[in-house]
């Protein structure tokens, strides 16, 4: 039987981990290799790094990372943040990485999907979408981009199709509106989104403890959780959210010691 | 001992490499390891990897782009009887074929063939079955006495991340089943060569181990 995946997320500025809520005020938290190695141990089941960082130029210092921590850490690594080309693809798959997300690139430029998966396969291409409520929407959300400062008047869930119909092998789905509130996950829109396509659906935004997990899970059909302050914060570890989710029934790796 | 991991445009041969790597360091075993797509290496070495991501016909493609390659493999591994490992789509090539996007054909090397996953029903938490099966499974084990699953029990767990399994009756040649809306063969083989549908470079402790046995295995003559 499947296991249900605890992906830890990191955000990498300039080839450092950083910590900020809603990318302000960032905070030097430490090397992304140490931290990857760490959440290996811990039994992260993938580990995803999102590049947050400006420019092209400082975006080198990703490269470093993904091949660094590939060296060392034997679990699935997504890496995304600014990728917009195949040569971005590319480099990244090359420096070690397993699946790579696109978000904005791919409203921009919408044969970046298609292409993608047919030049690397539609197991590396993850279809990032960040959502946020809209009534005057058909499925009530818009996707949005830049980190959610931008609208696109598209339609999430025929987003969502259309990713999956032009060859992402996964969505990864965040809710801008409870990203950042602890509060839990979006269950209306992660239910929507899993219900109606058939590649997994990774649920992201508002996890606040491990019981938001299971919820997602439970209620929402998410075949992933991902989330970021809750681990590096260290309130909880992907030790005691893999707890709670064996002990309401939701088959887990490695939930002991 | 010489290794060789086949390169043939394939996505992950840096994971491969890294994973394999890592066990002959940390282990202290005598493997030389390369990644090549030059046949008289490949015809040198002692052992063979062949790594797999993307889809079946793409593989197939990028390997027949190398000429004589896989009657070179063909001849290495099933008449001079040189240890393989195929992994995910490397595995499926030694089957006859798959039917992924258009019927291609694999080495031949044992029987059956590749259908697209189910995805009718719903899982134990009603949740609709995805494709790609992707994540982390573990092994009902049908071969409990293999030298490649010494140490691993079927509570083990290995990721997986594929479309299309494998459809057989040669049921000898299955060394181990995961289960995923159907029993799926995530480990087949006979003699000198093994095919894993999972990825061991992905795959943490686990995939170490696995890797740690195949590399230790001594397939009986």
């Amino acid at each position: 039987m499947l296991s249900t995946r605890v992906i830890p997320c990191l955000d990498v500025h300039n080839g450092r981990t950083v910590k900020g809520i809603n990318f302000i005020n960032l905070k030097d938290a430490g090397d992304p290799v140490e931290q990857a190695k760490k959440y290996s141990c811990l039994g992260a089941d993938e580990i995803c790094f999102l590049d947050i960082s400006a420019t092209n130029e400082k975006r080198k210092a990703m490269f470093n990372v993904i091949s660094k921590t590939a060296e060392l850490c034997f679990v699935p690594l997504t890496a995304g943040g600014g990728v917009n080309s195949l040569d971005d693809f590319r480099k990244l798959l090359n420096s070690g990485a397993d699946k790579v997300s696109i978000n904005s690139a791919a409203v921009y430029n919408p044969t970046l999907i298609r292409e993608s998966s047919e030049k690397f396969g539609n197991q590396c291409v993850v279809l990032a979408i960040d959502a946020i409520e809209n009534k005057i929407m058909p499925s009530g959300y818009e996707v949005t981009t830049h980190g959610g400062r931008k609208k696109t008047n598209i339609d999430v869930l025929r987003w969502a199709i259309k990713g999956v119909k032009n060859g992402a092998g996964e969505i990864l789905l965040t809710s801008m509106n409870s990203d950042g509130t602890k509060k839990g996950y979006n269950l209306k829109l992660t239910k929507l989104i899993s219900e109606n396509v058939n590649v997994p659906v990774i649920a992201s935004g508002g996890a606040g403890s491990p019981k938001d997990m299971v919820e997602v899970i439970l209620k929402a059909g998410a075949s992933a959780v991902l989330a970021a302050s809750i681990f590096h914060y260290g309130v909880h570890s992907i030790f005691s959210v893999k707890k709670e989710m064996f002990k309401n029934g939701i088959k887990v790796r490695n939930h002991e010691d | 001992m010489k290794l060789v991991i086949i390169d043939y445009g394939s996505g992950n041969l840096k994971s491969v490499e890294n994973a394999f790597m890592y066990c002959v360091r940390t282990n202290n075993l005598k493997f030389s390891i390369e990644v090549t797509d030059n046949l008289n290496s490949i015809s040198k070495a002692d052992h063979i990897v062949l790594p797999g991501v993307g889809s079946f016909p793409d593989c197939k493609k990028g390997l027949q782009q190398i000429d004589g390659l896989i009657d070179l493999l063909t001849n290495e591994v099933i008449n001079k009887g040189k240890k393989f490992l195929g992994i995910c789509v490397g595995m499926q090539l030694m089957v006859d074929y798959s039917s992924e996007k258009k019927r291609t054909s694999g080495f031949g090397w044992l029987n059956g063939n590749f259908k697209k996953i189910k995805t009718s029903g719903l899982d134990y938490i009603g949740r609709n079955y995805k494709i790609p099966h992707m994540g982390w499974n573990n092994l009902q084990i049908k071969e409990k006495n293999h030298p490649v699953l010494e140490n691993i029990n079927e509570n083990e767990q290995f990721y997986f991340v594929h479309s299309y399994a494998l459809l057989t009756r040669e049921i000898n040649e299955i060394i181990a089943y995961t289960t995923y809306n159907q029993k799926i063969p995530s480990i087949i083989g006979k003699n000198n060569f093994l095919g894993v549908q999972f990825h061991p470079e992905k795959s943490g402790n686990s995939g170490q181990k696995f890797i740690y046995n195949w590399l230790s295995w001594v397939p009986e003559s």
